[in-house]
């Protein structure tokens, strides 16, 4: 269940929308920060490379003017310690003595000559003799011990003195690693409450439409009169609400326009047919010689072959453009295929016809009861008159899917080469048919408003060959489970 | 019996008053609702029959006005219209019976008996039906004729009961394809004549008078004279 509820998840939209949209925003604030972060970076250094030179210079001069006593170190180193104490410490060891700047001064030879800073500046001077520091330059120096590089600026002596002055820009960094961790965690934080938020309210538009979506099938199968909800908001669903409803408009009252027209068609020729038939049936009653008898019944019998025609096109007619009305119950195909056999089988045996069924049981459709029976009819009278004598019709009904599935095989003469691709057309008959060629398109037209497709060909072995596809009631999966366990 | 006829044309309300009251029925015939609403306040019927199409108002309203008015009689309802819609199947339900135009007159006679059967059912069905010298045991689903016994499949009995329940009166065969297999269709072939061949050669066989008589046209009789 909660798997089925994840996959659904995943496969919708919401998720599609929210997942690229945190994905854009994730990246453009990642851009803006790493932008932030580096033009941040790069000031520090400048600041400190600025600072550095000032003071190298500062020393330079006081090392340069100041005789080379015994009192040039001290002066020198004072002078070094008044500027690292303008360079704030956290983290200094001893009052003083700030870790973070060093002054250092080598004699030619590359000995120690001066060293101002915290410890014996052993390490520092390894790692300048290491490293090639152009002179005026500001680099990055490693010093054994450190984990933060120094700045480094020095400066070249006439006397071949190397001054170099170094800043720790250690307490900066450790800031802007403050600031990356808490950003990082914000960041999260928002991308997460955002995405939440976008597949939230994705997600709620997107019931709207689904509700829509819901609403509109319902209207296409059922009833056209109610329409889908949400007209009555002011945003795109709204609009896509009232665009179908009035779409809906139309479709309804062109569909009850062809309802009137058919309905007054039909009247206007019913009645007086009726009258035409009351008539016949008054002569008939009235005692009419034998040979006038005759032709006032085949009148009448003319009569009701031009009603059932007139029926039939008016059905397929309102079935071609959708309009159908049905009224449906839950009916039992296999039930009904009984009845119509036991209807059909002494005619087709008094014509040397055999039929066979092969049903797997209960199937449960939900149709309307009386479309379904004169479909039935159709395909049966079909196979009746167009089958010569000695063929056999076989007819199978199972279960496939969310599916009923008939086929209706005969191994008679098949349709007409010039007239299979357009069977269901009405009209549309063979040469030698004896009908008026509505039975197929019907057929089609009571299928399709049912949701279903009827397919008909001719089998390779000879012979025609129809195949209803019904879709299956709802509500009938306990009597679907034997039918299809038989079927399998 | 007294019977309502509402039907606006005239030629149709001339021959349907004719032949009810030929048919023994007591007939009042209105062109239109308002005389029907006044005919059916001033006495009471039988059993109505209503076409839809009225001049000046639709045929379903029309019965279920008088139905609030009380009126109890069953309504035979006549359609022009093909599909039937769902105001006449919920009348349908609630007793009363439809027929589309054109019908068959034997058609009407036959469903205004049923009806009016429907309407005062009588308690005990019989379990026994006699026309002449044809017998059938309902009971044990069994057919005889001048006590021998016919070998009729169960189907070839339930369609001879229906002839015999309605013996001496014609059935169409839209009728026994409504009562024998419980569909309305129209086959555009000959099925049902197919079904009283057979019959007819187990029932009439040599050495007895024929029962089934055919009227083309119209449907069969079983003959109870």
């Amino acid at each position: 269940m909660f798997l089925g509820t994840a996959k659904s998840i995943v496969q919708s939209a919401a998720w599609r929308v929210s997942l690229w949209a945190t994905l854009a925003f994730a990246c453009g604030t990642m851009v803006v920060f790493v932008f932030l972060h580096q033009f941040v970076a790069g000031d520090i250094q400048r600041r400190t490379d600025a600072w550095l030179t000032g003071e190298v210079e500062v020393l330079a001069d006081v090392a340069k003017r100041t005789p080379k006593d015994y009192l040039y170190g001290r002066v020198v180193r004072e002078v070094a310690e008044l500027a690292s104490r303008e360079v704030p410490h956290k983290r200094g060891a001893k009052v003083g003595l700030n870790d973070s700047v060093f002054f250092l001064q080598t004699a030619g030879d590359g000995s120690l000559a001066l060293w101002a800073g915290a410890g014996d500046g052993g390490a520092h001077l390894r790692a300048v003799r290491n490293a090639r520091i152009v002179p005026d330059a500001p680099s990055n120096l490693r010093v054994s011990g450190f984990d933060t590089p120094f700045r480094v600026v020095s400066v070249r002596m006439e006397n071949g003195n190397n001054i170099y002055l170094g800043l720790s820009e250690r307490d900066e960094l450790r800031v802007l690693a403050k600031l990356r961790l808490r950003f990082i965690i914000l960041w999260l934080l928002i991308v997460l409450i955002g995405s939440t938020i976008v597949f939230y309210s994705t997600r709620q538009v997107l019931l709207h439409i689904r509700q829509i979506t819901d609403a509109a099938s319902r209207i296409g199968e059922a009833d056209l009169s109610s329409r889908v909800p949400g007209a009555r908001r002011n945003d795109e669903v709204g609009q896509l609400a009232r665009t179908l409803n009035r779409m809906l408009d139309r479709i309804e009252s062109s569909i009850r326009q062809l309802h009137t027209i058919t309905g007054s068609l039909a009247h206007d020729l019913r009645s007086p047919l009726t009258a035409v038939r009351a008539k016949l049936e008054m002569a008939l009653t009235a005692g009419a010689r034998d040979e006038e008898s005759e032709s006032i019944v085949s009148a009448i019998e003319d009569m009701d072959r031009l009603t059932e025609f007139l029926n039939k096109s008016l059905d397929v007619a309102e079935a071609k453009a959708n309009a159908l009305r049905l009224n449906r119950v839950a009916i039992d195909l296999d039930e009904i295929l009984r009845v119509m056999i036991d209807l059909y089988e002494p005619g087709m045996s008094e014509k040397g016809i055999q039929i066979d069924l092969a049903s797997a049981g209960t199937l449960h459709i939900n149709a309307d009861a009386a479309l379904i029976h004169r479909m039935m009819a159709n395909l049966f009278d079909n196979e009746l008159k167009h089958l010569p004598p000695s063929c056999t019709v076989k007819i199978s009904l199972r279960s496939s899917g969310e599916a009923a599935l008939l086929v209706i095989e005969d191994n008679g003469p098949g349709f007409d080469p010039e007239i299979s691709a357009r069977l269901f057309e009405g009209r549309v008959k063979g040469r030698n048919s004896k009908g008026h060629g509505l039975g197929l398109a019907f057929v089609e037209a009571v299928v399709r408003a049912h949701g279903g497709t009827l397919e008909a060909s001719n089998r390779r072995e000879g012979g025609a060959r129809l195949s209803v596809v019904l879709p299956l009631a709802v509500n009938s999966s306990g009597n679907l489970a034997p039918s299809l366990a038989q079927a399998s | 019996m007294r019977l309502l006829l509402v039907e606006d044309e005239l030629e149709i309300q001339g021959f349907l008053q004719r032949s009810l009251t030929e048919a023994g029925y007591q007939v009042e015939a209105a062109g239109d609702g308002r005389t029907a609403e006044r005919l059916a306040i001033e006495s009471s019927h039988d059993v109505l029959i209503v076409d839809l199409g009225l001049p000046d108002q639709d045929g379903i309203s029309l019965i279920l006005r008088l139905r609030q008015l009380g009126l109890t009689a069953p309504v035979l309802i006549l359609s022009a219209r093909r599909s039937v819609d769902d105001r006449v199947r919920g009348l349908e339900q609630g007793g009363d019976d439809y027929l589309t135009k054109p019908f068959a007159l034997a058609e009407l006679l036959a469903r205004l008996r049923n009806l009016l059967k429907r309407n005062n059912a009588s308690g005990a069905e019989a379990t026994r039906l006699r026309v002449l010298d044809l017998e059938l045991d309902l009971l044990r689903r069994e057919a005889s004729r001048s006590g021998t016994r016919l070998n009729l499949t169960p189907q070839e009995f339930v369609l001879l009961e229906y002839l015999c329940r309605n013996a001496g009166r014609v059935v169409t065969r839209s009728m026994i394809l409504d009562q024998v297999w419980g569909m309305r269709i129209q086959p555009d072939t000959n099925v049902v004549d197919v079904h009283i061949y057979r019959l007819r050669g187990k029932v009439d066989a040599d050495g007895y008078g024929p029962l089934i008589r055919t009227l083309r046209g119209v449907g069969y009789v079983l003959r109870d004279r």
